[in-house]
């Protein structure tokens, strides 16, 4: 009798095991993960290492003087010459990647907004300020003036010190901002199921003959919802630190780079991802057994899969870092921690934030669905 | 002993969802049950006897009244009544995904009975139930017939003092019948009391020693059926219902 809890939690978690659905969202959700990192690696390695030859081709509409072949030629520009009606359906049948006209001293790069012209116009814009220097220095030089005083009247060096790969920072963040998005989705069917599923197919009046404390019986059903999500959680993790291996030895964007995520970090996404998992099967739990049908869960429960989603991943995109106060939002606090921590950055207060804020959390949706469970209204709901 | 005194249960319902509507499922219900007593509950459709069973079985709070098990009541020993209860009714669904075996062995885990007790007990269910052919079988995958015998042996796993049965042959064809009232008959043999509800008058007058009356969340006759048969100065059960509501059915 003591352990009813026990009994309950076995009852849900073997009914969840055996469950098609509840399985696959909890073990087929985290192949996401890896997909995310190697499919983003890969799309970060071919946009930072475009090869030249792929949009090189410029058209001149203008004869070129051999100083400007010469600048061509060291900037591996292929140049082809024609009248601009030439080059025009030239660049229209993608034989070339831009074309250049030419108003006595105005240059003029023609081209449609593409991924090829936007590479090609940043080679021509290099191109250009070459030739400009060049005419600069030749026209100095003529009015016996050394272009060193002029070109190079102040100097300016870079000291900056990058704390963290662009590349590195979006994957390690993205891995994570999707291992939670797996925990929401991995958390919303089990608990439609054990709540509103429950009823629609009439075992919780059962349920309720039994001599159980409702608390016992909510407590159960959501402690078995946690650890399905846990477990989501810690599989996507691992699959996310393997991806990021395999990525860090397979993309040549990552190289002298350590995209690893650091043993702290690892600790703290576990303590993350337990906390969040707890939260959220809470308030799945909570919004299921307050709807009338299975279906009525469902829809009600779509909208925190992007609720979980955005807030963290636009709070990290425009770089926003950990304080006391968003150490207590829901959604944003768990992202915002982990980014700090996968930045080096270990603000224990904060993190101690969050733990504690989201042990109010689930005090509270506890304490609510508990009284649900004591009215009759959840289980004659429909009547 | 089961007792009864005055119970009310009132509902609310919203007509074209806006208009509030209150209403009495049952209004001043006062009966007693004894040890070794089969009690039919009767009434059409909308009577109230389902809500009645449910406020007993402690799955619903009534709005007033008392509700007393050998001096114990719901608010200060739920726990405790209730585990000396089986509740059935022709709706209760079991898991699908559990073998009966499992099922038996969740019940006897949660109403507390020592292990190897419960092994002996599900054994000797299994046999008077004649489940050994199934016993191991997911409950999704049996028949209808052998699903209600598993849900008869649920009730028995514990061995409650009290029966709560809520329209539980409803639906079923008639050998399904049988068993729950072949049940009913060996658990009254064994002191066990019984509230049975049923829309079938003739299977009450057969089974009851005695039967209770309800008419819209009303008690309108209780006693022995003989009795009322000879009150009502009718044949049988049926005709006595009738009788006293006036003519035709009633039903809401």
């Amino acid at each position: 009798m003591k352990n009813n809890l026990w009994n309950i939690l076995k009852k849900e978690l073997r009914e969840m095991f055996r469950d098609k659905k509840s399985l696959s969202m909890m073990l087929v959700i985290p192949i996401f993960v890896p997909l995310i990192v190697l499919g983003m690696s890969a799309l970060f390695d071919v946009q930072a290492n475009k090869d030249i030859e792929e949009y090189n081709k410029i058209g001149f509409a203008y004869e070129l003087s051999e100083e400007e072949k010469n600048i061509a030629k060291e900037l591996d520009i292929e140049v082809i010459e024609g009248n601009t009606d030439e080059l025009k359906n030239k660049y229209e049948n993608d034989e070339i990647d831009l074309y250049i006209t030419k108003e006595g001293n105005k240059y003029i790069i023609n081209g449609n907004d593409s991924e090829v012209t936007t590479y090609a116009k940043t080679l021509m814009e290099s191109y250009f300020n070459v030739y400009k220097e060049y005419l600069q220095s030749g026209y100095l030089q003529e009015n016996n003036v050394n272009p060193n005083d002029v070109l190079n009247i102040i100097t300016v060096e870079e000291n900056i010190t990058e704390e963290e790969n662009m590349f590195v920072s979006y994957i390690r963040n993205y891995a994570f901002v999707f291992i939670i998005m797996a925990i929401t989705v991995s958390a919303t069917y089990p608990a439609t199921d054990t709540t509103a599923g429950e009823r629609e197919r009439g075992t919780l009046e059962t349920l309720l003959t039994f001599p159980i404390k409702s608390r016992d019986i909510i407590v159960g059903k959501f402690l078995a919802v946690t650890i399905a999500s846990i477990l989501t959680g810690i599989i996507s993790l691992i699959l996310a630190i393997i991806s990021v291996a395999i990525a860090q030895n397979a993309f040549s964007i990552y190289e002298g780079l350590n995209i690893m995520f650091s043993p702290i970090s690892i600790v703290l996404s576990v303590i993350i991802i337990i906390a969040y998992s707890f939260f959220i099967s809470g308030l799945c739990i909570a919004i299921a057994s307050s709807s009338k049908t299975f279906k009525e869960a469902q829809s009600a429960l779509t909208p925190l899969t992007f609720i979980s989603l955005f807030p963290g991943m636009i709070a990290f995109m425009i770089g926003v870092t950990g304080t006391p106060l968003l150490s207590i939002i829901p959604f944003i606090n768990y992202t915002v921690v982990f980014t700090d921590t996968s930045a080096g950055n270990v603000d224990w207060l904060n993190i101690a934030l969050m733990v504690v804020s989201t042990i109010i959390y689930i005090s509270i949706v506890l304490t609510y669905i508990i009284k649900q469970y004591k009215s009759e209204k959840i289980l004659f709901s429909k009547e | 002993m089961i007792k009864v005194e005055n119970l009310k249960k009132k509902f609310i319902r919203y007509e074209n969802k806006k208009i509030k509507k209150e209403f009495y499922a049952d209004n001043g219900i006062t009966f007693e049950a004894n040890d070794g007593e089969i009690i039919g509950i009767l009434g059409p459709n909308g009577a109230g006897k389902t809500t009645l069973l449910r406020m007993i079985a402690g799955i619903l709070e009534p709005t007033e009244g008392i509700i007393k098990f050998d001096n114990l009541n719901y608010k200060n020993n739920e726990i405790e009544i209730k585990q000396n209860i089986a509740y059935l009714s022709g709706n209760t669904k079991l898991y699908d995904t559990l073998s009966a075996y499992e099922l038996l062995k969740m019940c006897s885990d949660i109403y507390g009975v020592q292990k190897e007790e419960a092994e002996k007990r599900i054994q000797e269910i299994t046999k008077i139930l004649k489940m050994e052919n199934f016993l191991y079988n997911k409950i999704g995958n049996l028949s209808t017939g052998q699903t209600q015998k598993v849900n008869i042996a649920r009730c028995l796993v514990h061995n409650p003092k009290y029966y709560i049965l809520d329209e539980a042959t409803t639906g079923l064809d008639i050998i399904s019948s049988q068993i729950i009232l072949d049940f009913m008959k060996q658990e009254k043999a064994k002191g066990k009391t019984i509230l049975y509800s049923t829309h079938y008058m003739e299977e009450a007058e057969n089974i009851c020693d005695r039967v209770i009356m309800i008419n819209k969340g009303i008690v309108i006759k209780q006693g022995t059926p003989k009795q009322i048969k000879e009150e009502t100065g009718t044949t049988n059960l049926r005709d006595a219902f009738f009788t006293m509501i006036g003519g035709g059915s009633d039903e809401e």
